[in-house]
């Protein structure tokens, strides 16, 4: 059963760990259900999580961070992707990783100070046609070069 | 317990059950290759080396982390594991700075250098402390192959510095895990772990916090276990490789833990657990401050005496006949002696004793981590009203307030303070591991401290100074009490210390004791800090600009900083060739760095400064904006080379800045130049660019062979010595003197083309006064910093020249206290 969600992070994120048993063999998927509600995992969050398993922070780090799949940023309203695949990185995306950090002043995998955009690299798109493609909200963009990225962003901005 | 009976490389061994592979091997003396493993540790199996081969079991198991079995037929050496070993080792070197493994020339150069240079990062062997005692270096050169042909990758990850005493160069680790494994069997929980994964993957504190938030509690243990040094103790990697170990206790708190202290020329740089249990931790000060303590730069050092108002230095006779005439006069009640509470139990029993049975006073010893507020206010009120009339404060224990109600006051202590300034007979103290004799901690146990080290110039431990004082006041059979033991005997149940409140082996924060003896710790070591301990403010001097301002700093190339720096004068007069001597503060040596360029319009020096030794350690850690107190020169002979047509210029390390001023001057005058760099790794080159300006060609040489031909700089200078167009009619030199010697050697054929080297790296004083530049050159002595610093290569006796840096570079300069300045330098005798 799903019980009714606290306002709460830090009993929010309680509840969601007692869904699972204190054994080591839970956390990820602990993590991964606290990542689905919360959106990333916070510092709070990897702290209660540690708590609950008796373990440290600095152990449920070590492992979440050993796999891509976890946030440790708040997502952004606009969420950039860059696909880093064969095709496009033979294409250039590393430039385009490259110019998007630079832009937005922030490295993949966090977001922007005023929570506007989120940037994350993305494994292989399976739009190699495309390369080099980015998705920006869902949408995918293609054949990208730096300059034209600017201007997707500056629209998303506005 | 069931015994399991196996074969190891033929031989049968018998183990308990449990025992994995790698056990029963080393129970029969077999030596199979691990590195993650640790005897304090369960298995991990991460590095790979163990690789053995069990019959009837498919593929290599390693060793480590396969238990073993009843009838087990193992063989630990074959063709086909010594490869699968060597291609482990290779591709863990591969992330690894290695070129002095794979070095032509590494068995001459470690002879020429014995030890390795003490540097702000170890961008090899030649630089890293832990070479002594590497298991990855032992193994690579055990390795028969020892062909570690992938190419070097060095990550240039930032060395981490900003937290207190440990720093981390995350570029030689290896992920053997044993650092965050040792934590966590220590706390119950790491502070630390690998975070991330693939090239990223390093040892962090979650969120990558700075491990004073990480709990963290600085035990010292990951610095202690790591097999690389990645993890380093920022103090003690400026001295030597401790060569002793003495078991003794803390005494800087009531705990008293045991712990080994590490010595180095009979100094303790360092402290370490006893065991990798977690009953023997420690905590940052009993890890990191202690050596940091005894070897404060302000020490009292010599006894003082007030004379017509002013304390004057005098011998120990003279300070304590007056001490005794003072104090024979308050044996009415009217004396008070105010001790430290962790101290040993002899100077304890000692104090006590003068105070109550020779002086008729009152000893109180204060708890550890008081200061003088916490003097009780019975006693302040005794001070004011008169009913106490003389002090001994064993410490910094008396609100300097009270002072001026006393008719006496005699201090005896390491440190000085606003209250020893004011004291009327000033004694030094031996503290810590300078005394020898037992400890009682706060739980009632009885704990060895010692033997002694020595402690600075006339200090004493205090039970001497109590013994003689006593004797003078007519205590004559304490005359009996010669050694620790004589005391320690008439020693009935001397009560426990205070215990502390808090535990400062679990946490960093709000447990530490604050002061020792009264003075805050955090004063004299300023790392501390970093834990919230208070310190005193500091004295409000107003802005000194004094001094030359750094315009700019950056590291260049791992371990090479250039500076630019305003200095008009310098820039005006300086030549190519010449050098600067620089002092980065009031207090620190003086040494001697080649300048790279300047410009006499902005007012600005150029000048590179590998961060290799305590001086340079110094200059390194200014940052841009700050100033470096003393700037002279340009000294020494400029070099001018502008009667050759063809000139080939050859520099490595920090001659690579150096050989600039003649690219530039010289191809200005349109001279053909040739430039030949010289480096262990291609990450370690800087300055091809501005280089490559102003020459003809240029040519790189790596000792790993990275860039460029592998080898040396001479190999390219024969070259050119034999080419028919390139071929110079002058050469210079400039680097290291193993680079230049082995230069000259190859060069000797060819006799008549002059090697100008430039022997500044062996310069103490820079004005020929002291001597310990003196070189022999074609058959004359010559002093490197007035005649030189250039000499003709094939001139100079270098057997002469290595014997001096041996013997006089190496003892006297490290030797030298760190404040050691001009006036107090050997030389000037
Ligand atoms: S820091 Fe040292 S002990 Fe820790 S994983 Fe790296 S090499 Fe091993
Ligand atoms: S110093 Fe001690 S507590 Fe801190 S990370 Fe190292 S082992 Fe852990
Ligand atoms: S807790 Fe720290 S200060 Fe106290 S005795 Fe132990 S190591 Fe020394
Ligand atoms: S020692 Fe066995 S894998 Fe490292």
């Amino acid at each position: 059963m799903i019980e009714a969600p606290t306002a709460n992070p830090t009993e929010r994120i309680h509840d969601v760990c007692r869904r699972f048993g204190p054994d080591r063999e839970n956390l990820i998927p602990a993590l991964q259900e606290v990542q689905e509600s919360e959106g990333f995992l916070s510092p709070e969050a990897v702290d209660v999580i540690a708590g609950y398993f008796s373990l440290s922070a600095n152990n449920v780090y070590g492992v979440a961070t050993f796999y891509a799949q976890f946030r440790y940023h708040p997502p952004g309203r606009h969420c950039l992707k860059i696909c880093q695949g064969t095709a496009c990185h033979v294409q250039g995306s590393g430039v385009l990783l490259d110019a998007a950090e630079r832009s937005l002043g922030i490295r993949s995998g966090e977001t922007t100070e005023d929570g506007d955009f989120g940037l994350e690299e993305l494994a292989c798109l399976g739009s190699c046609a495309l390369a080099p493609a980015v998705v920006l909200d869902g949408v995918v963009h293609a054949r990208q070069t730096p300059k034209k990225l600017n201007a997707l962003l500056e629209k998303a901005r506005s | 317990m069931k015994e399991i009976t196996l074969t190891i490389d033929g031989q049968p061994v018998s183990v308990a059950s449990g025992a994995s592979v790698l056990d029963a091997a080393k129970a029969l003396g077999i030596e199979v290759p691990s590195i993650c493993s640790h005897p304090d540790l369960p298995a991990y199996g991460a590095c790979r080396m163990c690789v053995v081969e069990i019959e009837s079991v498919r593929g290599f198991p390693t060793a480590c982390t396969t238990p073993a079995a009843d009838g087990m037929v193992v063989r630990t050496e074959s063709e086909t594991l010594r490869r699968l070993r060597e291609n482990t080792l290779e591709l863990m070197m591969s992330g690894h700075p290695n070129a002095c493994l794979v070095c032509d020339y590494r068995a001459v150069c470690e002879k020429h250098k014995p030890t390795p240079s003490k540097a702000g990062t170890s961008t090899r062997c030649g630089l890293c402390g832990n070479r002594s005692e590497c298991d990855l270096r032992e193994l690579v050169l055990s390795s028969p192959g020892r062909n570690l042909g992938l190419p070097t990758i060095y990550s240039r990850k930032k060395v981490e510095r900003d937290d207190p005493f440990i720093e981390r160069d995350h570029n030689l680790c290896i992920l053997c895990g044993l650092c965050w494994r040792i934590c966590d069997k220590i706390h119950g929980q790491p502070a630390i772990s690998i975070v991330r994964r693939g090239k990223e993957a390093r040892i962090a504190a979650s969120f990558d916090r700075s491990w004073v938030d990480s709990g963290c509690t600085f035990c010292g243990a990951c610095v202690d276990i790591c097999p690389t040094g990645t993890i380093s103790d920022r103090f003690a990697k400026w001295h030597g490789h401790p060569e002793n170990k003495i078991l003794s206790t803390c005494m800087l708190c009531p705990e008293g833990c045991a712990f080994h202290e590490m010595t180095e020329n009979n100094r303790v740089v360092a402290t370490r657990m006893t065991g990798f249990k977690p009953e023997n931790r420690l905590c940052a000060l009993g890890r990191f401050a202690y050596p940091q303590l005894l070897q404060d730069r302000h020490r009292l050092d010599r006894p003082l005496l007030r004379e017509s108002g002013e304390l004057v230095p005098v011998s120990q006779e003279e300070a304590m006949e007056a001490l005794a005439a003072a104090l024979d006069g308050f044996r009415d009640g009217s004396f008070l002696l105010l001790g430290n509470d962790t101290e040993l139990r002899e100077t304890k029993h000692l104090y006590r004793s003068l105070a109550g049975d020779v002086l008729h006073g009152k000893a109180l010893f204060m708890a550890a981590g008081s200061g003088a507020e916490d003097l009780p206010e019975e006693l302040a009120d005794a001070i004011e009203s008169g009913a106490i009339r003389a002090v001994l404060s064993a410490g910094n224990f008396l609100p300097t307030g009270l002072r001026e109600h006393l008719d006496f006051l005699a201090v005896i202590d390491a440190f000085p303070s606003t209250l020893s300034a004011s004291a009327d007979v000033v004694l030094p103290a031996s503290i810590l591991a300078e005394t020898t004799g037992t400890f009682r901690d706060a739980a009632g146990d009885v704990k060895g401290v010692g033997p002694a080290l020595p402690a600075p110039e006339q200090a004493r431990p205090e039970w001497h100074w109590v013994r003689d004082l006593a004797q003078r006041l007519g205590a004559e059979d304490w005359c009996r009490f010669r050694y620790a033991p004589e005391v320690t005997r008439t020693i009935g149940d001397d009560p426990a210390p205070a215990p502390l409140r808090t535990r400062p082996r679990d946490s960093v924060k709000d447990s530490l004791p604050t002061r020792f003896r009264g003075h805050f710790l955090a004063d004299r070591v300023p790392a501390l800090r970093a834990f919230g301990l208070p310190s005193t403010p500091a004295e409000e001097t107003g802005a000194d600009k004094r001094g030359f301002p750094i315009r700019r700093k950056e590291e260049i190339a791992p371990n090479f900083h250039s500076f630019l720096v305003e200095a008009p004068e310098i820039a005006r007069y300086a030549r190519p060739g010449q050098f600067i001597m620089l002092m980065a503060s009031e207090t620190s040596e003086r040494v001697p760095f080649t300048l790279t360029d300047w410009d006499p319009e902005a007012g600005t020096i150029l000048f590179i400064i590998e961060e290799t030794g305590r001086s340079s350690r110094e200059l390194c850690a200014l940052r841009a904006g700050d100033r470096i107190a003393h700037v002279s020169g340009p000294l020494g002979a400029p070099l001018d080379l502008s009667g050759a047509g063809t000139i080939a210029l050859a520099g490595g390390c920090y001659g690579i800045g150096a050989i600039y001023p003649f690219a530039k001057a010289l191809h200005r005058a349109g001279k053909r130049v040739f430039v030949v760099l010289e480096a262990s790794s291609h990450f370690l080159m800087y300055f091809e660019d501005e280089l490559r300006e102003f020459c003809e060609e240029i040519f790189f040489t790596t000792r790993d062979g990275s860039m460029g031909r592998k080898g040396a700089v001479h190999d390219v200078l024969v070259e050119l010595l034999q080419s028919g167009d390139k071929r110079p009619d002058a050469m210079a030199a400039i680097g290291c003197t193993l680079m230049m010697q082995m230069a000259t050697e190859a060069t000797r054929p060819w006799s008549d083309v002059p090697l100008h080297v430039a022997l500044n790296p062996i310069m103490i004083d820079g004005t020929g006064m002291c001597g310990a530049c003196r070189v022999s050159v074609g058959g004359q002595t010559n002093f490197a910093c007035v005649d030189g610093p250039f000499f003709n290569g094939h001139e100079v006796d270098w057997a002469e020249l290595a014997s001096r840096r041996g013997a006089f570079v190496q003892v006297e300069v490290e030797a030298m206290p760190q404040n050691g300045t001009l006036a107090a330098h050997p030389c000037r005798h």
